[in-house]
């Protein structure tokens, strides 16, 4: 009885997800502390605190009243963003491989993509007091162009989403495609055999030139700093997530630690071809890596200012170039 | 002692919101936070600048006439339960700029802050220490931590 | 560079910010009119903190008045009260003792420290570079730290008093040997920081040809201070003043108007004023700090000019029975918010609080002669 339980493939998947999500929350704490607080050496905050403690509290905050036209899907969305990001940890697991459907690359950047649109529809639906709102009287008899149409910051983030996913977010799809060139395959049971045999994709050169490029990438599809246009504190404050109170920044809070560990367990099924799953120790790398990456991402953000349209056009266009590159290597 | 305060005492968003004082008060606020030397951040304090975020507003100046509207629209869209702090003397009384004039007085002051929203603790001082402004705030926690 | 006209005319939206914005220190509103996220026209709206000084001066005695034009300005506190006191002492003929006018110095240089050091900090801030940004809080620090021990605030010391300077702010030789000292380690820092900042090669790429003020339009509009010098003209009101006549220093100007230029000339301007307090350490004379000889009586509208961290500051007054009459008292931020407006033009939204913020704004210096129209 107890073995049947053990290895049910459903059970399975349950706990290596639950498990995953209870260290993704310590990674913004880890980030905040260990990295930032340590290059401006000061103390910080407790690890517990950004990533734990922060939802918890917001959940027992009331709700309030969203400003927005519509309430209903508003507060839908950061739900939704979560429901998509543990679906990619779902399909992740070597227990889903039976559903080709869904542990395939095709499937994943599906995912991916929901996620960016639900940056522009929370962008465009977000009313916040700070812009528009704020209750000053600026227009006024003498004021400048008194009869031009008027925006809130938020307007502006979600027009920079849709940029992003016009081709902000292309480094990080070509190099998700990288490792289909070496195992020829877009199902992740394939690729995942292909270096179980073969040695990781990683330690090939254009695995290597597609890790740099997938790196990049993950900092822009996280909003990170350097790339974080459509929330830089100097212009539009938070960007998309503005109205978001109560339980629903929790969700919010929540959604970003947990999409760390995903994207990192991305990189350790596609470029070393660790699945992650309970069963086997082989859940250590896909944690070492995501530390990693959060690691790798702290020292970066700490020592970057915010980039505008400038200097982003550039830093995409080089990276999405490496990543064509890689993929070149690999067909050859 | 339940999960719902253990979690509100470690972590506290601030917001900041200065209406019309000198300055002094707002940077030394800023300060308290940004500086390494004061680092409110490992007393679990965060600053935010995001009403929807904050559980604490930390209220500087003397409340001038275009400022009060801004303020209760703020304090409004900030989520229960909230909890204000007035720093700095202007804050708490309208500082000089309300009691000590010549022939005339100003018109401009609606302040102090307690005229336009309530206030749960006040931090005196002109300007107030990055010090006061901690313990300020930590002082706030037992009626944080029971709020429903 | 000739005049900067925007590429078109045409005003896509409006992006109202503030009054609370995390990048402005200050309510200040700004609506900036955009086409295709390029900042068109800016217009700064002022008047958000206005508390009427100059209306509440009216009619007090002098003293406290001096006190009154301190609470002006958290930033450059000591500036305006300094300045205050120098009207008075004009129009009195009072006899200021030497080490008095040293120690007037002193803080000066001190604040200018401070308020530089803000600059670049908020600079940082600005930039999202929070790193950077702490670390000259950091440096800052010190400099906060000096001006307590010597005025016994952190922000507001009330330095200056009619005749001299507060008997509680003599410098004893334990506090010009704190002093010397922590020139020394402020140097030291600052030169780590400005290193640090020219070796970094996205930080210069994102400040460099952003919110450009040409030399031509900062004197159309009468731009005042650090931000002229930075367009490349030599002017500065401090080789005119009589208290700086026993130092030796240079005006430090930068060529382009862009934020790269105003960071750099800042920084350099900071290790001229750790000069020019090496200088006053070195050289302070012995003898009293205040002059209580003097007597009141009735002047014509005395007019005063000194250089402060921001640029040109003007007080005047007439005294009446020991009473403040007709004050008039001109900020450098008044002048510089056109160069504000300016600058913003052609540039990213994201952009756009960094071209108001290197003109190093100080709106609640600026926010007393508006006349409020209630409706």
């Amino acid at each position: 009885m107890f073995e049947n339980i053990l290895t049910n493939p459903i059970f399975a998947v349950v706990i290596t997800v639950l498990v995953c999500f209870i260290i993704s929350t310590l990674l913004p704490g880890i980030e905040r502390k260990y990295i930032h607080a340590r290059i401006q050496q000061r103390i910080g905050p407790p690890v517990t605190s950004p990533g734990i403690m922060a939802p918890l509290k917001f959940m027992f905050k009331e709700n309030v009243k969203v400003s927005s036209p519509v309430p209903g899907l508003y507060k839908s969305l950061p739900v939704i963003c979560f429901i998509v990001v543990l679906c990619v940890m779902i399909a992740l697991t070597p227990q889903a491989y039976m559903i080709p459907a869904l542990a395939s690359l095709v499937a994943i950047v599906g995912f991916l993509k929901v996620e960016e649109i639900c940056y522009v529809l929370m962008g465009a639906l977000s009313k916040s007091v700070m812009s528009v709102n704020m209750p000053f009287p600026d227009q006024i008899k003498g004021a400048a162009h008194n009869n031009a149409n008027r925006s809130f910051i938020e307007d502006i983030s979600a027009k920079r989403s849709l940029r992003m996913i016009t081709y902000g977010s292309f480094p990080l799809y070509l190099a998700l495609f990288a490792p289909v060139t070496a195992a020829g395959s877009i199902f992740l049971q394939d690729i995942v055999s292909f270096q179980q045999v073969n040695g990781p994709f990683l330690f090939t050169v254009s695995g290597g030139i597609a890790a740099i490029v997938f790196f990049i990438g993950y900092m822009i599809i996280l909003n990170e700093y350097p790339f974080s246009i459509i929330k830089a504190k100097s212009d539009v404050i938070e960007g998309p997530y503005m109205e978001y109170a109560a339980k629903y920044r929790a969700v919010v809070v929540i959604t970003r630690g947990f999409f760390m560990f995903v994207l990192g367990a991305i990189f350790s099924v596609l470029f070393i071809g660790v699945p992650p799953t309970i069963m086997s120790w082989g859940i250590l790398i896909n944690i070492a890596v995501a530390l990693i990456f959060v690691f790798m991402m702290g020292i970066f953000s700490a020592f970057s200012p915010v980039f505008t349209n400038r200097q982003l056009l550039p830093t995409i266009l080089g990276a999405t170039l490496l990543g064509i590159l890689s993929i070149v290597l690999g067909l050859l | 002692m339940g999960i719902k305060s253990f979690s509100r005492a470690r972590a506290i968003h601030v917001m900041l919101v200065y209406t019309g004082g000198c300055n002094g008060c707002d940077i030394e606020i800023v300060n308290s936070i940004l500086s390494p030397r004061f680092d409110a951040e490992q007393y679990k304090v965060f600053l935010t600048w995001n009403p929807r975020e904050a559980d604490v507003l930390v209220v500087t100046g003397p409340v001038t006439h275009l400022n009060r509207k801004p303020l209760e629209a703020i304090y409004e869209a900030i989520p229960n339960p909230k909890l204000v702090v007035a720093a700095g003397s202007c804050a708490l009384m309208g500082g000089v700029y309300k009691n000590c004039h010549g022939d005339i007085p100003s018109e401009e002051i609606e302040g102090p802050v307690e005229n336009v929203i309530p206030v749960n603790a006040k931090i005196p001082g002109c300007a107030v220490r990055p010090q006061d402004v901690l313990a300020g705030v930590v002082s706030l926690l037992p009626t944080l931590l029971d709020a429903d | 560079m000739d005049e900067k006209v925007p590429k078109s005319n045409i005003i896509e939206t409006e992006i109202p910010m503030g009054t609370v914005h995390p990048a402005a220190l200050e309510p200040y509103r700004v609506r900036l009119f955009v086409e295709d996220e390029i900042v068109q026209e800016a217009e700064i709206t002022i008047g958000v903190n206005h508390r009427g000084i100059e209306r509440i001066m009216e009619g007090l005695p002098v003293e406290k008045a001096n006190a009154l034009t301190e609470k002006i300005c958290g930033i450059c506190s000591n500036s305006h009260i300094w300045n205050s006191c120098r009207t008075a002492e004009m129009g009195l003929n009072i006899e200021i003792p030497e080490r008095a006018e040293y120690i007037r110095v002193i803080m000066g240089e001190l604040e200018r420290l401070h308020s530089h050091f803000l600059y670049l900090a908020h600079g940082c801030e600005v930039l999202s570079h929070e790193t950077f940004s702490m670390r000259v809080f950091y440096m800052r620090e010190i400099v906060m730290e000096l001006l307590a021990m010597i005025g016994g605030n952190r922000v507001q010391y009330g330095c200056s008093v009619l005749g001299g300077v507060r008997p509680r702010c003599d410098l004893d030789e334990a506090k010009l040997l704190r002093l010397k000292n922590d020139m020394d380690t402020i140097e030291e820092n600052l030169t780590g920081f400005v290193d640090r900042f020219m070796a970094d090669s996205i930080l210069l790429s994102r400040v460099t040809g952003i919110g450009v003020l040409p030399q031509k339009q900062a004197i159309k509009l009468a731009v005042t201070g650090p931000t002229l010098r930075a367009t490349g003209v030599a002017r500065d009101l401090r080789t005119t003043m009589f208290e700086y006549d026993n130092f030796d220093f240079n005006v430090i100007t930068q060529p382009d108007g862009d934020v790269k230029s105003n960071l750099i000339m800042r920084a350099l301007e900071s290790f001229e004023s750790i000069k020019i307090i090496r200088q006053a350490i070195a050289n302070i004379p012995e003898g009293k700090v205040v002059n209580r000889d003097w007597e009141m009586f009735d002047t014509d509208i005395v007019q005063s000019y000194i250089e402060v961290p921001r640029g040109t500051l003007y007080h005047s007054y007439r005294l009446e029975g020991g009473r403040v009459r007709h004050s008039i008292i001109r900020t450098p931020s008044m002048a510089n918010i056109g160069a504000m407006q300016y600058a913003c033009i052609g540039d990213q939204i994201t952009d756009a609080q960094l071209c108001i913020v290197q003109c190093d704004p100080c709106f609640t210096c600026t926010d007393r002669a508006i006349e409020i129209i209630r409706r």
